[in-house]
């Protein structure tokens, strides 16, 4: 009981925290907007303001916002699921590959300029899922020592595969010249000039593969457990880890489409909701929601107004925070870090 | 007695290596197993057949008259329970959630913990002496304890069967103990049918009411301890010497290794350099088998039967002048052995305790003052003597009269004084 009181206010705080970023956000920005304008536009639906303000607030700065939490969410849920699937707390989509993969997909479509609309379903998610999930499974295949799948094997193939996919983007941005600089900072992972548009276009893929994985969260409880032992208890661990590698990789792909590869925060924010709230994935895919979500808006909000009125791209951000904990995290005994 | 699992005519393979080569078996409801065996003769390998976590290559096994193939995970997984052998976990949770884990197969998915699945892991807790640890971690927790909770787990499975995969194998002694106690009490009180792979001779012998003993891939005995853990059967099977004496406090078979003797038996050949001993109550017993081993010819007398120093030179087939317990050499055995010391070309004479009836061994060394002769003396004669000084006087005269004595104080050297000696 007091365990779960003690839960109960874990997330309240992270709930409180994110309210709080989000106005703050919305306060902060390279154009000064009284906030007594921000609230009249909240709370009286922008009648008395000027209309520049009311796009800057609408159009701007609240796609921008919730995107940034979409995002946020969802690179960090999908780190936890694939270490939970790998079994293995080094593992982040950014550092295997399957951000770069997801990423070589849209850059594909983008040159070949497919882009299909069905039923407001937009087709570049769809690529950025088939690169992300072909890399999973070429990652997978390359590390895998017989039956085993070693750690520093896995990280390395993820590495590999990432340099040779990179590299392809930048072949295609290269040979596709013209939006050079949106491209380069897309690929460096930026939320700059996100609009409802993108909002609209991941929010289906990222709600469909978030619902899957919460509907598998007890699964990934057993899973760390080990497969033999998961087997044991009656969980088909084959399906299931297809399954979730499947929704993982949607995840990814789906905000990847819109951002960019970011990095390192599916690595970092599992990490740290771990330590605060402990490994059973029911509490601990929420609060890395939630962490993601406000992370990713508090880097977001530093990447646009450090250098005001120029803009940073986040992934350099995150990468800059993230690096040395994966550093830190290499140096620790793998042992003591889950 | 119905049949709680049978294994028919089983194969499996690896890597093209056929590790079963076709087992039959049948567990009856309520028994407890252990399955034995050198590495690699497919003891693992037939457990996780019988749990389906490898598929067989041929035959069939069934679970309750039933094949295990027609059962679904879930299904399976409230019948059987298994115990592997990594138990490691290497994240944090806590003792009740990782037995919680147990409930996994009788709970829906959106289901939460029912008051049924609470009553059961507390059930399982107590039995298994964890609850007292419910709320720690599970990384904080000593080997011992630890596989206590992976068997709650196991158990909170409610399952008929419970195979463990060397349950012990990473344990400390009491622990193990532990463990085995446990799973004899589950087995006993909860009547459940307990399979277990073990490489622990002793402790299988202790707890199992019956061995089954792998070899290469294929049964060779099975039965009760004493029937399957015989010298010709080890011997066979683990290419090694061993001594088989019953546990004095279970009665049940006891294996010792004959040290170095497996090791140098091919090398070893035998000496011309004779040496008769002459000692009792397992004074020599450390030493006869180190001399054994470097080859010299012993003969041993006059020795009680069934003493200490007694078994161990019989196991090695040294030579021995031997008398009934509990009554005074007589002169024929006294005359027997006047004969193997004739032929010897030392004699060692143990730190033994000297009584009425064995006072002739000592008596004896009057007549041979001319061979050499080592005498222990780390224990001081006064205190061996239960004679009330008769061994005292007969010592003394032995060391004025004679110089071909070497009193060896410090035991370690009885090798180099032999070698010495024999040069």
């Amino acid at each position: 009981m007091i365990e779960n009181k003690k839960n109960i206010l874990i997330f309240l705080t992270a709930v409180l925290f994110s309210v709080i970023l989000i106005f703050l956000a919305l306060f902060i920005g390279s154009t000064p907007i009284e906030p007594a304008d921000i609230l009249d536009y909240i709370f009286n639906n922008s009648e008395n303001i000027s209309t520049s303000t009311a796009i800057i607030i609408g159009e701007i700065r609240l796609p921008r916002i919730i995107l940034a939490f979409i995002v946020g969410a969802g690179l960090a849920v999908a780190g936890a699921v694939f270490q939970a699937i790998i079994r293995n707390p080094m593992v982040d989509p950014y550092i295997i590959g399957i951000s770069a993969g997801a990423g070589t997909g849209v850059m594909l479509a983008l040159f070949l300029g497919i882009e299909i609309v069905v039923f407001n379903l937009n087709s570049l998610p769809v690529f950025a899922f088939l690169g992300a999930v072909l890399t999973v499974f070429i990652v997978y295949q390359l590390a895998k020592v017989g039956n085993k799948l070693p750690v520093l094997t896995f990280l390395l193939a993820g590495v590999a595969v990432s340099f040779i996919l990179n590299s392809m983007m930048s072949f295609l941005m290269v040979l596709r010249t013209e939006n050079l600089q949106q491209l380069v900072y897309w690929l460096m992972g930026s939320l700059a000039g996100s609009a409802w548009k993108d909002v609209r276009m991941i929010l289906p893929y990222f709600l469909a593969a978030l619902a899957v994985i919460l509907f598998y969260l007890k699964d990934l409880n057993i899973l760390l457990l080990g497969e033999e032992s998961a087997v044991h208890l009656g969980l088909n661990v084959e399906k299931t880890k297809v399954i979730l590698l499947g929704a993982a990789s949607l995840l990814t792909a789906s905000v990847v489409a819109v951002s960019g590869s970011i990095g390192f925060i599916g690595l970092v924010v599992p990490h740290m909701a771990r330590i605060i709230i402990g490994p059973d994935h029911r509490r601990l895919i929420p609060l890395t929601a939630l962490i993601g979500a406000s992370f990713l808006l508090l880097a977001d909000t530093a990447a646009r107004t450090i250098m005001a009125p120029m803009e940073l791209p986040v992934g350099i951000i995150t990468a800059f925070a993230g690096g040395p904990y994966f550093i830190y995290l290499l140096r620790n005994k793998s042992k003591d870090i889950w | 007695m119905k049949i709680m699992l049978q294994t028919d005519k089983i194969k499996f393979s690896y890597n093209q290596e056929e590790i079963l080569k076709g087992i039959d078996l049948q567990i009856k409801s309520g028994s407890f197993i252990g399955i034995i065996g050198p590495n690699a003769s497919g003891k693992s390998t037939l457990l996780k057949n019988m749990s389906k976590t490898l598929q067989v290559d041929s035959g069939t096994v069934y679970l309750n008259h039933k094949l295990l193939n027609d059962y679904s995970s879930l299904e399976l997984a409230r019948k059987m329970a298994v115990v592997p052998q990594n138990t490691e976990v290497s994240f944090n949770f806590n003792v009740y959630d990782i037995i919680m884990m147990g409930r996994h197969p009788y709970q829906k998915r959106w289901s939460g913990i029912s008051k049924n699945d609470k009553k059961i892991v507390n059930e399982v807790m107590e039995v298994t002496d964890t609850f007292k640890l419910r709320s720690k971690l599970i990384k904080e927790l000593s080997g011992g304890e630890r596989q206590r909770v992976i068997i709650a787990r196991a158990l909170a499975q409610k399952p008929n069967v419970l195979l463990l995969d060397e349950p012990t194998s990473s344990l400390d002694i009491n622990y193990q103990a532990e463990i085995y106690d446990l799973l004899n009490y589950l087995n006993q009180k909860w009547d459940l049918t307990i399979i277990t792979v073990s490489h622990d001779l002793n402790l299988t012998a202790q707890y199992c009411e019956q061995l089954i003993l792998l070899n290469e891939g294929e049964i060779f005995a099975s039965g009760s301890a004493e029937e399957v853990l015989t010298e010709e059967n080890i011997r066979e099977v683990y290419k090694a010497e061993v001594l088989i004496k019953s546990n004095p406090l279970s009665d049940k078979p006891f294996i010792t290794l004959i040290p170095e003797v497996n090791k140098f038996k091919k090398k070893k050949e035998k000496k011309e350099f004779k040496i008769h001993i002459i000692a009792g109550g397992g004074t020599a017993k450390k030493f006869i088998y180190k001399l054994d081993n470097l080859g010299y010819r012993l003969s041993i007398g006059v020795l009680n039967i069934g003493d200490a120093d007694w078994q161990v030179a019989r196991e090695l087939g040294v030579e021995i002048v031997e008398a009934p317990p509990f009554i005074d050499i007589s002169d024929n055995e006294i005359k027997r052995n006047k004969e193997l010391i004739e032929k010897s070309d030392l004699i060692i004479l143990s730190d033994l305790p000297f009584g009425h009836g064995n006072i002739a061994n000592l008596e004896v060394l009057l007549d041979y003052a001319n061979k050499p002769k080592i005498l222990f003396s780390n224990l001081n004669i006064e205190k061996r003597d239960y004679i009330k000084g008769k061994a005292e006087k007969i010592w003394n005269k032995l060391l004025e009269e004679d110089d071909n004595i070497v009193l060896l104080n410090d035991k370690s050297q009885l090798i180099s004084e032999i070698k010495k000696l024999e040069n």
